[in-house]
């Protein structure tokens, strides 16, 4: 009997291939977000709940002001200073832990590598319970003791015991390996990140970073990076409230005014949530959402597959009122058609594993996630949801269908229901109303993207190669021969040093004033330490006075001489508020640098304004000076027609300078593009799920114009004898089929444009708000349904009314 | 008014050809009422199709108004048939959705007529065929004379010439067949062409001739006295 079923089943489906292909569509896609929606949830609620204490350690996140115009509402860390804090005044808290990643160059016997540290309190072992192989938890309590992981020991040391081996930081600071712990799992807060992935692979004690870097940690209050966590573990009495509250008094007391304009509060957060941290930058609870979204999108699939399917079983009721005659009870007949449902979903579902297994990957890719699908684990969970998908899906018509009177349905005079039809317009209107929204928005922030990567074009950011990790003692006595091995290098059009290089997303910045000794009210300017070929190099014209010179002693920034010529922007002119960049040339401005003193700086030149972070940022008052010290970078800038060899050749010239290093080259654009990929990564998948939406959108309305085409043929038969002419009908049944649609276009660009105002509320170089494509998108959607319902409409409009009211 | 000369009708499905109508010659003049009579699948239907315009011949001719409309399109018989052609079905075929007088309404809206006017001519018909106290309900609350009877209001409110009744008594009890019977006889006295298809002899005696059909050829025709 079973078989007989199936076999049924599979026939029904060879035979309305094209109601079985969309059926099958429509329910993968609802299936594979689902699907999606669970797999990532899953993902992110299992992150770290391996720790033993995963639910009492804590971090301690800044709240971000909202004046400080960085385009984000939170960041994951505080600065190093509060750590310390904590310890000295709450005894409650049991142990803290503050992390902090430095890039450096380690060499391990001949060998050199660029290798992320993580440098920590000694506590943080206590809080973590981290699995070792060699060594114990004491071994950060050392200066010099170093913890790595087995992937480290094995990269390093090989196969052997790694315990008392050294390395070497930028050939000056040893330290000794004291232990060694096992990988941590991919779903951790240590391993996954959004922007930079920088797994946990070797842990440094904090108080060695002031020995080798000159940063000093507990008394920080200017420096806040991405990444860079501080733990707390509470004893099971104290709860995330209480931690909050203390946090609280520890902001006012402490934090000095100043540092309160980029952070404006501290906020308590348990660990286990560290990796959603980058859905809290954006203010929403994405990943409630995504699952919410999964399981809607799933019930319109199915609904959209009742609606077809109801549509289409009319056509067979002369079949089951035959069947009903030849003896086939309500079980059977329910039976065979919920099989038939069930072979539907059954395909869906292998068709949307195969779509997750292609999504997956691009999207940890783009996330650096390690969502993987587990089928063996999954099983149970993916065949529950086949059957209850099926089953669900199939019931209504098959309820429909086995209830009516085979005489009835022999005759063919059975009603067709059209009470509910008016929800099914609405799930329409309502799938129409998502989709075109999210087209809409996807076009915006489309338009917004390219607007960001057109005045990106400011610098010609294909043409300039820059070189990283110069700002090491060692390597500054050379920095002269560099520039001059690699202007000899043919197409080579120019070189500069500087501090920073445009579209890198940190800044650094001095409190200044006009007025020497009165710096109540000062000003906030970025600055930046270049050479005298930067303007040059950056095309940045110098609107008055001259740019920065090696002749000129007072043009170097020397500490101790306390003065210093510096050029500016046009923004820092207005801050200072001259009339003209004319005008500003020689005045002066001052810097209180505490115990080094008053520094005074002269401004001797004015470049045009250039936006140098970029992005999502407005151009900020810079000042530009000369240091002949702690240049980070090299930007070298290449002729337009040069050959691809010319950065063999930079390379080549490298060697020759520094042997020693690893050259860490790319092309500016690379910079550019390292976060501009956020932005990339939200068009990409909004256009991704308006894709999705709008497939399913017409589905839902193939459905419905099919379910309609099978209710109207009787009046479309009607109106045709009495005059009626095909286009006449036509028209009719288009303004039908459009209806639901028409009402959703205004609701759906209302939420488009809403939704697309916030999102250009993070840039500074705004797009104006796109009329054109908002109206384009509904057009579209509109468009779209006909295109969908054309087919039907066109066949029932031409078919000749007598097959439509026979009565035989 | 119209003349059929050497009417054929063939039916072709992938092997067999069916001949429905066979060299079918018929004259109806203005303001005859004409029966036709025959078993099931002798062409009736297939005639009044055809006759209505409904339905291309295959081969022959047909006159409609001295106008041969055999090889006419779709949309020129579509013109021809609302202007001239009004119907009336076994199964009454009136819209669930539209009340008594838009469903009667429903004709006049392909004719280009302002809306004065058609509510006008629906509120006549209506009261003609007796049905004006039920304008305003939905078609499935009358009873079966009813609905017929608004279905021949329809039939003849935009002023045609010939009504084609294909089996109008077959879905009505005896005392409801008589009532729409009658109406039908009352209008071809007012002057309208009816053709009618029935399987009953009583309904066939309103007519004055009756055409009798067998397997697509016309076997007898009989005038009434």
């Amino acid at each position: 009997m079973f078989n007989n079923y199936i076999k049924i089943a599979i026939r029904s489906i060879a035979k309305n291939k094209l109601y079985a292909t969309i059926n099958i569509l429509g329910l993968s896609m609802g299936l594979a977000i689902y699907l999606f929606g669970g797999l990532l949830a899953d993902y992110e609620y299992s992150h770290d709940a391996f720790f033993e204490n995963s639910n009492r350690i804590y971090t301690i996140r800044g709240k971000v002001n909202s004046d400080a115009n960085v385009g984000v509402g939170q960041i994951d860390g505080v600065q190093s200073a509060v750590g310390p804090l904590i310890k000295a005044e709450l005894n409650e808290v049991e142990y803290v832990a503050r992390t902090k990643i430095r890039e450096f160059l380690i060499s391990v016997g001949e060998d050199n590598y660029y290798q992320n540290l993580r440098f920590a309190d000694p506590e943080i072992m206590e809080i973590f319970n981290f699995e070792f192989v060699y060594g114990d938890k004491s071994a950060l309590q050392s200066s010099t003791g170093i913890v790595i992981t087995e992937t480290i020991a094995k990269k390093y040391f090989g196969d052997e015991n790694p315990i008392g081996k050294t390395i070497t930081l930028d050939h000056e600071h040893d330290l000794t390996v004291a232990a060694q712990i096992r990988d941590l799992p991919a779903n951790s807060h240590f391993n996954s990140q959004i922007i930079l992935s920088r797994p946990l692979d070797i842990l440094v004690p904090m108080n060695a970073m002031e020995r080798i870097t000159d940063f000093v940690p507990d008394t920080n209050w200017g420096n806040t990076s991405m990444g860079d966590l501080t733990y707390v573990l509470l004893p099971i009495s104290l709860d995330q409230e209480w931690l909050q509250t203390q946090m609280d008094g520890i902001f006012e007391r402490h934090v000095p005014d100043d540092q309160r304009q980029l952070l404006d509060g501290f906020l308590v957060r348990l660990m286990i949530d560290a990796n959603t941290a980058i859905w809290d930058m954006l203010g929403i609870p994405v990943i409630t959402v995504v699952e919410i979204l999964g399981f809607m999108v799933l019930i319109i699939a199915c609904v959209n597959y009742t609606n077809l399917a109801t549509a289409q079983s009319m056509g067979r009721a002369r079949e089951v009122g035959l069947r009903k005659t030849l003896g086939a009870g309500p079980v059977q007949l329910l039976a065979q058609f919920i099989i038939e449902s069930l072979t539907i979903t059954f395909f869906a579902m292998a068709l949307a594993l195969v779509v997750l297994e292609m999504i997956i990957p691009l999207f940890n890719s783009a996330t650096g996630k390690i969502l993987a699908m587990n089928y063996i684990d999954t099983l149970p969970w993916l065949l529950m949801t086949t059957i209850i998908v099926g089953v669900l899906a199939g019931s209504y018509p098959a309820y429909l269908i086995t209830k009516t009177n085979p005489i009835e349905a022999l005759r063919d005079t059975a009603r067709k229901g059209g009470s509910a039809s008016w929800v099914r317009a609405s799930m329409i209107g309502f799938q129409f109303t998502l989709s075109v929204s999210i087209l809409a928005s996807v076009l915006v922030v489309y338009a917004q993207n390219k607007q960001v990567e057109e005045s990106s074009n400011i610098f010609p950011k294909d043409q300039i190669y820059t070189l990283d990790r110069l700002n090491v003692e060692q390597m500054e006595d050379r920095h002269e021969v560099l520039r001059n091995e690699i202007l000899n290098i043919p197409y080579v059009e120019d070189f500069t040093f500087s501090s920073q290089v445009p579209y890198e997303q940190t800044s650094s910045t001095i409190n200044a004033s006009k007025i020497l000794n009165d710096f109540d009210a000062t000003i906030v300017f970025n600055q930046l330490n270049i050479d005298h070929h930067f303007a040059d190099t950056y095309d940045i014209p110098i609107v008055a006075g001259r740019n920065i010179s090696r002749d000129i002693a007072m043009d170097t920034h020397i500490r101790e001489r306390g003065a210093v010529n510096t050029l500016v922007n046009e923004m820092t002119v207005k801050e200072l508020g001259f009339a003209s960049a004319e005008d500003a040339i020689g005045q002066v401005f001052y810097e209180d640098e505490g115990e080094r003193g008053i520094t005074t700086y002269t401004i001797v030149g004015v470049m045009a304004d250039r936006n140098i972070l970029g992005l999502f940022n407005v151009v900020k008052p810079f000042f530009f000076f000369m240091r002949d010290a702690s240049y980070r970078l090299a930007s070298i800038k290449i002729s337009q027609n040069a050959p691809a060899s010319v950065v063999q050749d930079i390379e080549d010239a490298w060697e020759n300078v520094y042997p020693d290093y690893p050259m860490q080259g790319k092309f500016l654009d690379e910079t550019f593009q390292a976060t501009y990929i956020i932005f990339e990564m939200a068009t990409k998948s909004l256009a991704t799920f308006a894709i999705f939406a709008l497939f399913l959108a017409s589905i839902g309305l193939f459905g419905l114009a099919a379910f309609m085409a099978e209710q109207k043929t009787k009046e479309i038969g009607i109106r045709k004898v009495l005059g009626a002419s095909n286009n006449q009908i036509l028209k009719l049944l288009i303004w039908q089929f459009s209806k639901p649609v028409l009402w959703a276009t205004p609701i759906a660009l209302g939420l488009a444009y809403f939704a697309s105002s916030t999102y250009l509320e993070f840039f500074a170089e705004r797009i104006g708000l796109p009329y054109g494509m908002l109206i384009g998108a509904g057009v579209g959607g509109l468009l779209l349904s006909w295109v969908t319902v054309a087919t039907h409409a066109f066949n029932i409009a031409k078919t000749n009314p007598i097959n439509a009211l026979h009565y035989e | 008014m119209l003349k059929l000369q050497d009417l054929t009708k063939a039916y072709r499905t992938d092997e067999v050809e069916t001949v429905a109508l066979n060299n079918v010659n018929i004259e109806i003049d203005h303001g005859e009422f004409v029966a036709i009579m025959g078993p099931s699948g002798c062409g009736k239907s297939t005639l009044l199709n055809i006759v209505g315009m409904l339905d291309t011949p295959t081969s022959g001719h047909y006159y409609f108004k001295n106008e041969d409309v055999a090889g006419y399109s779709e949309a020129q018989l579509g013109v021809i048939r609302k202007q001239h052609i009004g119907f009336i079905f076994q199964s009454f075929n009136l819209i669930d959705e539209l009340s008594v007088a838009e469903n009667i309404e429903l004709a006049l809206l392909y004719h280009d007529i302002p809306a004065s006017e058609r509510k006008e001519r629906v509120a006549t018909v209506m009261d003609k065929v007796g049905i004006a106290h039920r304008a305003k309900h939905m078609p499935s609350q009358l009873s079966g004379g009813q609905q017929q009877r608004v279905a021949v209001a329809r039939a003849v409110v935009g002023n045609q010439s010939m009504i084609l009744a294909d089996e109008p008594t077959g879905n009505l009890d005896t005392a409801h067949g008589q009532e729409v019977m009658g109406m039908l006889q009352k209008l071809n006295e007012e002057g309208t062409t009816i053709v009618m298809v029935t399987h009953s002899p009583s309904h066939a005696d309103y007519a004055r001739r009756t055409i009798n059909l067998l397997d697509g050829h016309v076997v007898t025709e009989s005038m009434r006295a």
